[in-house]
């Protein structure tokens, strides 16, 4: 009945759009999070100024960019023409052709951000996305009065530092964004079949090593798990380290004061060597909806909200690292501790775009094995994970 | 009574085609041909606004199918074969996109496109039945009806029609082609691999039904095991809250128990605060870091948290006794009513006779309880089998495990479905839990409540 009613307001909407554009006004509908939404209004006035020879009919809508996917599948007619979507969605939003392939413009937008976020937004060499941000990692945030430079290399170090001195190290281990360091870091790698299917090597020998070592971080008395919030709680009082993305870097500030600090990941014990976790890269980009009505101008306003003054400007009031090269290379982006962590762990990271939606579901239930201090057999463990991830 | 009724139905759909044939037995041309052009027969035997109206049916009819249905209809076998394409526009830079199927609205347009053939059937029939009366009025040399007179029929001997055709038609359109569609998703490959524009889905048989049951291991095993626990559950959550209420209203209500408003009152504040945020907060309340596991350990009960919610049988647990919380007050107050209404010369004579109090309990209050509330206890209990408030706002179906596809231990049936639509775009499969869902549902009221006291002996209640 949903699918009925949403199909009848898409009809309205659609028969709504073909007299607005009789009325020669330009109609689009923007979709940005809700913490956004101030700063899209004021891009979007910019634009319309610059563009003053055009009659706009720009309005904005609240949705984020972890659910974009999710709702524009709802029924494509009806979402946005310009959105922003988190990298890792490109697979499915492509195989549902819903975006326009960038290619108005495309040399100067490649040239302007960086590589790593033009690779995030392309498949198979083609690019079908305005890169807006490349801060979609994790790193470690740590209390400068228990942890030295030194004892954040290693994951050992931190571990032996914190139980010294009685506290806790926090990682979300039973998430698969978080957990897939381990595995990443030791070697293994997540793919796509040319069926588009996922394929996942985590319970290759590599993967096994990654595994107990993940279980002897979960065994340690100063293991410490839990969402954002038991972070935010604790960070500076009984956490004295924990792994976790920019969008906490305010909070981890206050808490910390002046012993705030980050830097990439630590490196692991895995078969008894020393291996630099891994992590996921995201990036954020702007998409232009294929059913949109006016594509050529739906594609204006999304490489508008990513140029660089857009992204100078998401960085000053949001504090998202830029994609864009010249922003990411000003003075105040460079001192901007967390993003110059996340910087040199993205050396070690893997791009997320590979990654469907069938694996957080079994990656978070081996997680939960992990924390639950399961003694079951390593391999069988990870092979009915991998047996999840691949299925069909 | 149904039996009965079915055997009167049945020489009734008889008598609906054998009245049928007749038409064509006893009708002289004209009226043998307005099975080709509605109205015809009527027309020739003057009643003319009615065969024009018809005749304008049945062309709007053709119309519809013509300019609407048709195009939709046509492709209802394969439900599509051209997905979206893209053509390179050198004045604009780009690919613009060249339209193709969508096999949803295919899929739509055609059941809605089908359903228009029912009522356009049945008004063929009607128009073949009156062409044949009215031949025969004719031949009686009776005058036919005007249409005046036909009409005035719909505020007389008709009324019924003239008031079931607006709810029946907004049933047919708002629940019965809704639910039509569900059911048919259930035998395509709608999933996240095959959504349009981009990807068209198709027909494929029972496939989802097979992967269910035998066909796909690691779906028959977590349909199973979500099966297992939604009973298990539906039956805790209803029985424990029954028995709890009414033990509880079996309390306040005994004499010599004073304040009983107040206690009333207490034990009902609990329902003043929306249940979804007692639930969100009880569910942080039970994590590791949250408040419980926090107290117990400063006051040194426990040396580590008690994992409440990561533990699959602790989470099973938990539930149960948080939705008892919950629903506890729901109970007390039904009862409490209930209880009031029981007669008190009845226990007096009990006790006259010698009884306890559990005996008492055990042949006045208990069957004369059971007998009020079987009908309410069974909508609870596939109220229960489909609870997804108390489970997806608690656990959200967790702890995840690697034993099920997509789902965790204390995921519903119901919640499952949720996942599955929500986070996997599998809604194929999703249809198909959908219809297990409610041939479940559907049979255990349907057996148990026929099942009751309350139905068999109806005229028995005091």
């Amino acid at each position: 009945m949903k699918k009925l009613l949403s199909l009848v307001l898409a009809i309205a909407l659609v028969a709504g759009m073909s007299t607005c554009a009789m009325a020669d006004a330009v109609t689009l509908k923007l979709w940005g999070a809700q913490e956004d939404q101030a700063l899209l209004g004021e891009l979007v006035e910019a634009f319309k100024a610059e563009n003053a020879d055009v009659e706009w009919d720009i309005s904005l809508g609240v949705v984020g960019e972890p659910d974009a996917k999710t709702r524009y599948l709802e029924d494509p007619a009806a979402a946005a023409d310009v959105f922003a979507f988190a990298n890792d969605q490109l697979m499915d939003l492509v195989n549902a052709d819903a975006l326009y392939e960038v290619t108005r413009n495309k040399d100067a937008i490649v040239a302007a951000n960086s590589a790593g976020s033009i690779e995030s937004a392309t498949l198979n060499d083609t690019l079908y996305g305005y890169p807006m941000t490349a801060d979609n990692g994790y790193f470690l945030y740590y209390d400068k009065s228990v942890l030295t430079e030194e004892d954040v290399k290693t994951l050992d170090g931190i571990l032996a530092k914190a139980n010294e001195a009685g506290k806790k190290v926090f990682m979300d281990v039973s998430n698969g964004w978080y957990i897939a360091s381990f595995f990443m870091g030791a070697g293994c790698e997540l793919g796509m079949d040319e069926n588009g299917n996922q394929t996942c090597d985590f319970n290759n020998a590599a993967g096994v090593a990654a595994g107990e070592a993940i279980r002897a971080f979960c065994a340690d008395p100063a293991f410490l798990t839990g969402d954002d919030s038991v972070l935010q709680g604790g960070m500076g009082e009984t956490i004295c380290a924990g792994v976790s993305g920019t969008w906490n870097a305010d909070a981890m500030m206050d808490k910390l004061g002046d012993n705030y600090a980050a830097c990439k990941l630590p490196t692991f014990t895995c078969a008894g060597e020393q291996v630099q976790m891994g992590s996921f890269i995201g990036t954020k980009v702007v998409g232009v909806n294929t059913q949109t009505e006016f594509p050529v101008e739906a594609m204006m306003l999304a490489e508008y909200i990513t140029n660089e003054a857009a992204q100078v400007k998401r960085f000053e009031q949001r504090a998202m690292g830029p994609s864009n090269v010249n922003a990411a290379a000003s003075e105040a982006v460079q001192e901007n501790l967390a993003l110059a962590a996340l910087a040199a762990q993205s050396a070690h990271g893997t791009s997320q775009k590979l990654v469907l939606g069938t694996y957080w579901t079994p990656a978070e239930a081996f997680g939960l094995e992990m924390e639950n201090k399961s003694t079951a057999d390593m391999q069988t463990l990870l092979d009915s994970m991998v047996a999840q991830i691949t299925a069909k | 009574m149904t039996q009965s009724k079915a055997k009167k139905r049945t020489p009734a759909v008889f008598g609906w085609f054998s009245s049928l044939a007749e038409v064509f037995r006893e009708g002289d041309m004209w009226t043998r041909l307005s099975a080709l052009i509605m109205g015809l027969g009527q027309l020739k035997r003057g009643q003319v606004i009615k065969g024009l109206l018809l005749m304008a049916f049945e062309a709007l009819f053709i119309w519809f199918q013509t300019g609407f249905g048709w195009q939709y209809l046509k492709d209802f076998g394969t439900l599509g074969t051209n997905a979206q394409a893209r053509v390179w526009d050198e004045a604009a830079q780009i690919f613009r996109r060249v339209p193709g199927d969508n096999s949803m609205l295919i899929l739509l347009f055609s059941v809605l496109t089908l359903a228009t053939f029912i009522p356009f059937i049945a008004i063929w029939v009607i128009n073949m039945k009156s062409a044949l009366y009215v031949q025969k009025q004719a031949e009686k040399g009776v005058k036919p009806n005007s249409f005046v007179e036909d009409v005035k029929t719909f505020l007389d001997e008709r009324f019924h029609i003239t008031l079931l055709t607006l709810p029946m038609l907004t049933l047919v359109l708002f629940t019965v082609l809704p639910i039509v569609f569900m059911i048919l998703i259930a035998f395509t490959n709608f999933d996240k691999n095959h959504q349009p524009p981009g990807s068209l889905f198709t027909w494929v048989g029972m496939t989802n039904v097979t992967d269910v049951f035998w066909g796909d291991q690691l779906k028959s095993q977590t349909f199973f095991g979500i099966l297992g626990w939604t009973l298990v559950w539906a039956v805790f959550a209803t029985f424990t809250n029954y028995i709890f209420g009414m033990i509880l209203a079996m309390m306040i209500n005994k004499k010599g128990i004073r304040f009983k408003k107040m206690w009333r009152t207490i034990f009902v504040v609990t329902i003043a605060v929306p249940q979804f945020v007692s639930l969100l907060l009880v569910s942080k309340m039970f994590t590791d870091t949250g408040v419980v596991n926090v107290l117990l350990q400063q006051w040194g009960l426990m040396s580590g948290p008690i994992p409440f919610l990561t533990d699959p049988t602790l989470a099973r647990i938990l539930v149960i006794v948080v939705n008892l919380w919950v629903g506890i007050p729901y109970t007390m107050l039904m009862t409490t009513g209930i209880l009031m209404n029981i007669p008190a010369d009845l226990y007096e004579s009990a006790a006259i006779d010698g009884a306890g109090p559990v005996r008492q309990f055990i042949s006045i209050t208990l069957p004369y309880m059971i007998f009020v509330t079987a009908p309410q206890m069974i909508t609870t209990f596939v109220g229960n089998i489909n609870n997804f408030n108390v489970i997806y706002l608690l656990t959200t179906g967790g702890p995840l495990t690697l034993d099920y596809y997509q789902a965790g231990k204390t995921d519903l049936l119901v919640t499952w479905l949720y996942k599955l639509t929500v986070n996997e775009q599998n809604y194929s499969l999703a249809s198909t839990i959908g219809i297990f869902i409610f041939l479940i549902v559907g049979s255990i009221s349907l057996v148990v409540y026929n099942m009751t006291g309350s139905v068999k002996k109806e005229d028995q209640f005091q």
